[in-house]
């Protein structure tokens, strides 16, 4: 993973304040987990089609620099998916995501929803969120057909989460070392 | 009546055993409408058939429509028909597959078909990812076909196309030719299931005793389409070995790659004895006491 730039020790303790706040969902995906709620599964599939039609939106824009990238390619089966974490001044975290051609069709409309959803929270919200949502939205058929794929993107989203918060620590710590000698 | 299909017309490498078995997209895209034809789509991807798929096809899933839900198992014969029955196929119906992953899906399905008898079938050379990539349309508009009444198919085929854990484990210990079909990484026992892909949850990795790598995508060009009857007789024959008279067993980690290698044994090359152990690395590396062999 690529890392831009460092962060300064406060955001290192809004996180940790964020954390003991224990929320479930951000409010952003509560709205989406509520959306979803309502539907059969016909019409989450539908749904789940549309968020996949709109993966697109959520490419990084021209300009935009980023805190943290992954960026992974599998040549055998699914394709490249590529997760950018950027940190505003307050410590929330901004996905984007840019997908391969033959990535599949659940992970794109994930990858609409999760960038969505998780626009603003901080790394350590995003480590703390459970994954029970996932088949909320998704429906209980598409969870049973492929159970894996259907968390396939939050799980990458909550690498680059943990990654980033690992090397705050560590920078941290550096810092508080080299302050003591 | 089905129209006369011509090798030249389809663009089908006249040389393979029995390239009726095989039609080109341009092919497909003149018999869309024609009686007598159902386009099938199976793919990997659960949505894909609804974001865009041939005009006319109908989806079937791999897991969904084909796979038991109590039992590790296919589908039984009264579960089949009713399938068959519902997207108006009869017996006489000509059943052409297409899917994405090179088509991985599309031969596990057309092998399920087999399975249960149904032997008019064909596969969309270079799949759905070769359709778009020629312009050709899709369709998110849902075909509805009158419902067909589909006879039960007596017995499912399993003795003659699929093996099961004790028919491998013979073929290793006879020493007669295992395929395993593979990535590399997967044969040689570092990773258990292919890099950002679904782990199926298998134990061990490694491959069965005296099983030959031979990754199933030797058998396709970069556009997905199969590779000419020259290029697979040298893969499998010359290179390997095989003769079209053995019995084989093929498989992979949940036999849809290992049907694809069925397909060009079976079809392509004529080969009369492959089987697909579908159980294949899921079944095989969870099972106690199965022997393994690892090559790192």
């Amino acid at each position: 993973m690529g890392q831009q730039g460092g962060r300064p020790h406060r955001e290192v303790a809004l996180i940790s304040e964020s954390k003991s706040s224990r929320m479930s969902y951000p409010h952003k995906l509560s709205a989406i987990i509520e959306l979803f709620a309502g539907l059969s599964d016909a019409e989450k599939r539908e749904t789940l089609i549309s968020y996949a039609d709109q993966a697109r939106l959520q490419e990084p824009k021209e300009g935009e620099h980023f805190d943290l990238e992954d960026v992974r390619k599998d040549e055998e089966c699914t394709d490249t998916v590529a997760v950018f974490l950027r940190l505003d001044e307050k410590g929330g975290g901004h996905f984007r995501v840019t997908l391969g051609p033959q990535v599949q069709t659940l992970t794109r409309a994930m990858s609409s929803i999760l960038c969505k959803g998780l626009d603003g929270i901080t790394p350590a919200d995003v480590l703390s969120i459970p994954a029970d949502f996932v088949p909320k939205i998704v429906g209980a058929e598409l969870v049973r057909l492929r159970s894996q794929t259907v968390y396939y993107l939050l799980t990458r989203m909550k690498g680059v989460a943990k990654v980033w918060l690992q090397r705050q620590r560590q920078s941290s710590l550096e810092k508080d070392d080299a302050v003591s000698e | 009546m089905l129209p006369m299909i011509t090798t030249e017309a389809m663009s089908i490498d006249t040389n393979y055993a029995h390239p009726e078995a095989l039609v080109s997209t341009a092919w497909v895209s003149e018999h869309l409408k024609d009686e007598g034809i159902r386009i099938i789509e199976s793919n990997e991807d659960v949505l894909l058939y609804d974001m865009g798929h041939l005009p006319g096809a109908v989806h079937i899933d791999w897991q969904r429509d084909l796979q038991d839900h109590t039992i590790r198992d296919y589908i039984q014969p009264e579960s089949f028909a009713a399938l068959c029955s519902k997207n108006g196929i009869t017996p006489d119906t000509t059943c052409v597959f297409y899917g994405d992953k090179s088509n991985w899906w599309s031969c596990y399905a057309l092998w399920v078909f087999r399975l249960f008898g149904h032997d008019k079938v064909k596969v969309m050379d270079g799949g759905r990812d070769k359709w778009i990539a020629e312009g050709r349309p899709l369709t998110r508009e849902l075909p509805h076909f009158t419902a067909s009444s589909y006879p039960v198919p007596p017995v499912r085929r399993d003795a003659e196309i699929r093996a099961f854990y004790d028919d491998a484990l013979a073929q290793s210990r006879s020493k007669l030719p295992l395929i395993d079909v593979r990535s590399p990484g997967e044969f040689n026992g570092q990773v258990t299931h292919m890099p950002e892909y679904p782990q199926e949850g298998v134990l061990r990795g490694g491959h069965i005793p005296g099983a030959h790598g031979v990754p199933w995508k030797q058998a396709v060009n970069a556009d997905a389409t199969f590779k000419s009857a020259a290029e697979l007789q040298k893969i499998y024959q010359t290179d390997l070995g095989l003769k079209p008279d053995d019995e084989i067993v093929a498989y992979c980690r949940i036999g849809e790659r290992s049907s694809h290698t069925w397909f060009v044994l079976n079809y392509l090359l004529g080969f009369k004895k492959v089987r697909n152990y579908d159980g294949s690395w899921t079944e095989w590396g969870n099972r106690v006491g199965a022997p393994i062999e690892k090559s790192l």
